[in-house]
């Protein structure tokens, strides 16, 4: 099984069309700043963090973010949505160094 | 004029001796953070120039004594009824004394629903966390708390 960079939680585990729920999503990330040493090779590392984060729901952009070094390493993001029908959410964040990671979530509402 | 000259020598040479140390010392300095900004251009740059507003509306949640400073939970909850024409727009997290004062600036929309945010932080040492609101018809808020940061034990 591949290893897992991203996660997106949704609570309550059970909703219905309209209701607002929290949406967290989290990643697996170095969030280097450029400016730590290495320990053993006393090297600096290169920069590498998160620039953007976006949210799209149905084709509808929800919340788009511009992160900068000063995050946390495995950042966690958490906002509220309204759910509005059934359909994807999907969550996308790009690196400084152009890497792209996409990650979606079938939204079913019951009831 | 032999002995003059024989002096400016040793001078010069004396001159690049002294400025040795102080490039090596330098170069062994901590490296610069990528893009560097203070708390006030930063601020500047969100505002515009305009005087953000202290306010109730806004809650922002950090501990006010952190064990670690890599890992600082933040959350943002501004009162809003979140409708078309009355949201917040964005909410941006800043420090003050980090290399790179601004954390994030999330952009929200009224299909959010609830105008919260939640987040964890690096600080590099006892400072303020700032949180400024703008809503949807230009005003800024503005709440702030100071994180004591106690790594190395003896805090």
């Amino acid at each position: 099984m591949a290893e897992r960079k991203s996660l997106i939680k949704i609570k309550p585990k059970r909703y219905k069309d309209g209701e607002i729920v929290k949406v967290s999503f989290m990643v697996m990330h170095p969030m280097d700043t450029g400016m730590g040493k290495d320990k053993k090779t006393k090297e600096i590392i290169p920069a590498k963090y998160i620039n953007s984060v976006k949210f799209v729901y149905n084709g509808k952009e929800i919340t788009n973010m511009t992160v900068w070094e000063s995050l946390s390493v495995n950042p966690v993001f958490t906002t509220y949505m309204k759910i509005n029908g059934k359909g994807n959410l999907t969550i996308t964040y790009t690196d400084n160094t152009g890497e792209v990671h996409e990650t979606t979530k079938k939204i079913k509402p019951k009831g | 004029m032999q002995r003059r000259d024989f002096f400016k020598k040793i001078g010069s040479v004396t001159a690049v001796a002294a400025v040795m140390p102080v490039m090596s010392f330098a170069a062994d300095a901590k490296p610069v953070s990528p893009n560097k900004m203070s708390y006030e251009t930063a601020l500047n740059a969100i505002t515009n120039g305009k005087t953000p507003k202290k306010s109730n509306k806004v809650s922002l949640k950090v501990p006010e004594i952190a064990e670690n400073g890599a890992v600082v939970p933040v959350t943002v909850n501004v009162e809003s009824p979140m409708t078309e024409n009355d949201y917040v727009k964005s909410i941006h997290v800043l420090n003050t004394k980090n290399g790179n004062s601004r954390c994030i600036d999330v952009n929200l929309t009224p299909a959010n629903g609830k105008a919260m945010f939640s987040t964890r932080i690096k600080l590099g040492g006892t400072q303020d966390v700032v949180a400024v609101v703008e809503l949807s018809n230009g005003e800024f808020l503005i709440a702030s708390q100071n994180v004591k940061v106690t790594i190395g034990g003896c805090g």
